[in-house]
């Protein structure tokens, strides 16, 4: 086999250094592979208004639990001058919330990020019996026998089905009589309806337990909402104790308690407001992700780059491309042959087009060449020596900058003010090479020149702009080792380019 | 890697410009040695060490101060040329033909004022012509009168014929012929002719203007192919010397004739372009491998080096 150039073989342990640290990050650190399939998340948010007893307040809240299928990426809780307790409770998480307080009112929040997987239900949990079940007399324990007998022969999911049409006043089948419909009626009005509910599954032999959560519909609810739970020997069952109704959709519903525990109980103080607030969200998985491995020990995870403020990490994602988008200057120039102004402008012409975007930006770096070439014009009468002449161009890039940014103000365009970032001393050279280009080379090639950084331009922005590879690249920085792997095989391509075969195209006929 | 769309030019030996850059520029040309060629007067220098004639140096202006002097040094010579020490594709030279009171007469007629002469000297000085641009330093040198033969096919201006020079074997060569719309300049870029040159012959083949084949030239309607051109052999030995004088294993020699003087050494290039190879509508890596296969190492002096590239480069 012949023997590899050194280049190519940069390049390769480059790949192979990539590739490990991917790998060790998917395999160990179990990264999601892909990033960027957007999860189904709500935004819970929580708020109460407590007034104070006697200064104090003590309020527990029933706070969401992660199970499977369900997972929470964020959560924030302010507590005012109130102390924040975590507490758990049999299945449930109570927050406690307590102290001092001299307002008229103290304000909790809790703000959390769920993603919820609908496919990913509980798998199988020991069916516990609701601790909550109404006290049993006499009356109640003749219904449980007579409607037992009826349904003894049935399965469990028949039986949850009887159970089903009973409380919802439906007596068609199952051979339940009118007696059993008057005794239910009873029940619902002594017992109350989720009461009665579960009086009526343990009737049907069915472990079965109350439940207080939310819908899990967008808006604002100002009360939870009680449901009953029940076995049907493979899975729980929700059902609404008012109409029977069984849900059909596990994730329509977000369980907060069981077994009756309320999920506002306040001890020290009266409640003034509770609302909770749900709102969907589009969240990548990557970022859900991150969210959770904050708390990790791994030294990957603690050096990521998430672990960093916000505002640096939008800075980084974008830095982060450059490379790439250098990668993309060297295809575009050296093997399909793209005429450019300077080397890297189009890098940071389109990073400038991030803030104005592409119209304006385009819109920008045209009106701004054609403005400087007549002023170069004019200029050229004065005869000005090479470096004051570019100073002068330079104060009237800057000049435009501050007119376009003026109008940008009163038009209320914020495209036109996020100039500034364009890179105005490379756009001053451009304005003098372009003036050169035409005396020398004519109109046609200094045209083809400014074509063609604009269309490079507008070809990095688009690949910086796109999120999946921001946050790939994000998330994989090593990543870059592997662009810098492909610029030195680049470097090393002698091959023709693309528009050689249009230059040349007298010879080859 | 192989494309399709590639493989006419493969198949004819076109040389691409990344590996013009990557196998032969950077293989052969240090970087060093680059300013040996990119500053016409140290180019000059180097020539006189190796008796290569060159046009004649009248006056160097280097600083701003220098131009008090000019007067003098110009004194006897009413007709010079005007141009950058580093500049390229013939730009920032001004021929002049005459004097007057009111200033300089260019070749195209009109009169130079003395400001703008010295204008046009202060932006030779702060490098607006020089290749990277760097300050720079202004030429005045004698004016090339080119011989009789050439004023057919030429629109003011000299042409000049430039020579690929390879490990010292100069394996391809074309005239570059100015035309109204290269603005008497032989730069191809410009717009002027390119006529490749049988190298075994010295006599032009097919031309090119602007990317299009041509017979007559577009401005005085004459024949470009045929021509026989005069010192072929001599200037094939010229430039093969461009080797020894730079170290530079891939140039490009651009020489003129002057019809007292015969050939002249005008300028080096380390980056001489593609475009010689439309002019004589062949591909210069078959000509560079050809090299490569016959002489893996060389010590023929340069004219022996000619006799093999005027055996092997033969016109069938």
């Amino acid at each position: 086999m012949k023997v590899k150039h050194p280049a190519t073989i940069l390049a390769f342990v480059l790949f192979a250094l990539t590739i490990s640290i991917v790998m060790y990050r998917i395999i160990w650190l179990k990264y999601p592979i892909l990033p960027t399939v957007p999860g189904q998340v709500w935004q819970l948010s929580f708020e109460a208004s407590i007034q104070p007893e006697e200064r104090e307040i003590e309020a527990a809240i029933a706070l969401p639990t992660e199970q499977a299928g369900r997972v929470i990426a964020e959560e924030r809780i302010t507590s005012d001058t109130l102390s924040f307790n975590l507490f758990q409770e049999g299945a449930n998480r109570i927050g406690l919330w307590s102290g001092m307080s001299d307002k008229e009112a103290a304000i909790i929040t809790y703000k959390s990020t769920l993603l919820l997987r609908p496919r990913r239900f509980p798998a199988s949990q020991n069916p516990t019996l609701s601790t909550d079940m109404p006290e049993i007399g006499r009356e109640e324990t003749a219904f449980i026998e007579r409607l037992g007998e009826k349904w003894k022969t049935l399965d469990p999911q028949q039986r949850l089905k009887e159970v089903s049409s009973v409380a919802g006043g439906r007596q068609e089948a199952g051979g339940v009589s009118r007696e059993d419909m008057e005794a239910w009626n009873k029940l619902k009005d002594k017992h109350g309806e989720s009461g009665a509910m579960l009086i009526l599954l343990k009737a049907a032999g069915l472990p079965a337990r109350s439940v207080s959560g939310l819908l899990l519909v967008r808006g604002i609810q100002t009360s939870p909402t009680i449901w009953v739970e029940a076995w049907d020997g493979q899975q729980w069952r929700d059902l609404d104790p008012r109409t029977g109704q069984i849900y059909g959709d596990k994730s329509a519903l977000l369980a907060l308690t069981t077994a009756g525990t309320p999920i506002v109980h306040v001890t020290k103080g009266h409640i003034l407001d509770t609302r909770w607030s749900l709102e969907r969200q589009i969240m990548s998985k990557w970022r859900l992700h991150f969210e959770r491995i904050k708390r990790s020990q791994h030294i990957l995870d603690r050096w990521s780059f998430f672990s960093i403020p916000e505002e640096f990490q939008n800075l980084l994602r974008v830095l982060f491309l450059v490379p790439l988008s250098a990668l993309m200057i060297c295809l575009l120039r050296n093997v399909i042959g793209f005429p450019t102004f300077g080397i890297f402008m189009p890098v940071l012409l389109a990073l400038a087009f991030r803030s104005t975007g592409l119209m304006y930006g385009i819109g920008i770096f045209a009106s701004l060449v054609l403005i400087g070439y007549t002023a170069r014009r004019g200029l050229d009468r004065f005869r000005l020596l090479l470096v004051p002449r570019l100073s002068v161009l330079l104060t009237l890039v800057i000049v435009c900058f501050g007119l376009f940014t003026l109008i940008g103000g009163k038009l209320s365009l914020r495209a036109l003010m996020g100039v500034g970032l364009l890179p105005i001393v490379i756009l001053t050279m451009s304005i003098e090479r372009f003036f050169i280009l035409i005396e020398e080379s004519g109109i046609g090639e200094a045209l083809k020149t400014a074509l063609g950084t604009v269309a490079v331009a507008v070809i990095t922005f688009f690949v910086i702009q796109w999120e999946p590879i921001q946050l790939t690249f994000f998330v994989y920085p090593e990543l870059l080792f592997a662009v810098a792997g492909v610029q030195v095989l680049l470097g090393r391509y002698t091959g023709y380019r693309l528009s050689e075969v249009i230059r040349f195209r007298v010879l080859t006929g | 890697m192989k494309f399709q769309i590639f493989q006419g030019m493969d198949d004819i030996g076109i040389l691409g410009m990344n590996r013009r850059n990557a196998e032969y520029i950077m293989r052969y040309n240090a970087r060093a040695r680059f300013p040996l060629v990119d500053n016409k007067v140290l180019t000059k220098k180097l020539a006189q060490k190796f008796n290569v004639p060159t046009p004649e140096i009248y006056y160097v202006i280097e600083h701003h101060g220098d131009m008090a002097e000019l007067d003098k040094a110009l004194e006897d010579h009413k007709e010079f040329a005007l141009k950058p020490a580093r500049g390229s594709g013939g730009s920032g030279i001004i021929l002049f033909v005459d004097r007057k009171k009111e200033g300089f007469v260019r070749q195209s007629g009109a009169t130079m004022s003395r400001e703008e002469f010295n204008y046009h000297i202060s932006g030779i000085l702060s490098g607006i012509y020089s290749l990277g641009g760097q300050e720079d330093v202004a030429i005045v040198e004698s004016l090339i009168h080119p011989a009789e033969l050439f004023a057919e096919v030429t629109y003011r201006g000299v042409p000049d014929i430039r020579i690929i020079v390879y490990r010292g074997f100069p394996v391809m060569a074309m005239i570059r012929l100015p035309t109204r719309a290269s603005d008497g300049k032989a730069n191809i870029h410009a717009g002027a002719i390119g006529a490749g040159i049988d190298i075994k012959t010295g006599v032009t083949l097919t031309a090119v203007h602007r990317s299009k084949v041509i017979t007559h030239h577009p401005d005085t309607g004459n024949t470009i192919v045929g021509i026989n051109i005069p010192y072929w052999d001599s200037m094939l030995v010229v430039a093969s010397k461009a080797y020894e004088m730079t170290g530079l294993g891939y140039i490009g020699v651009d020489l003129v004739i002057d019809i007292n003087r015969g050939p002249l050494l005008l300028e080096l290039n380390a980056r001489p372009g593609l475009q010689i190879q439309i002019a004589n509508n062949s591909g210069l890596l078959k000509r560079l491998r050809s090299v490569d296969d016959a002489f893996s190492d060389s010590n023929l002096e340069p004219e022996e080096r000619v006799m093999w590239v005027k055996e092997s480069f033969k016109i069938t």
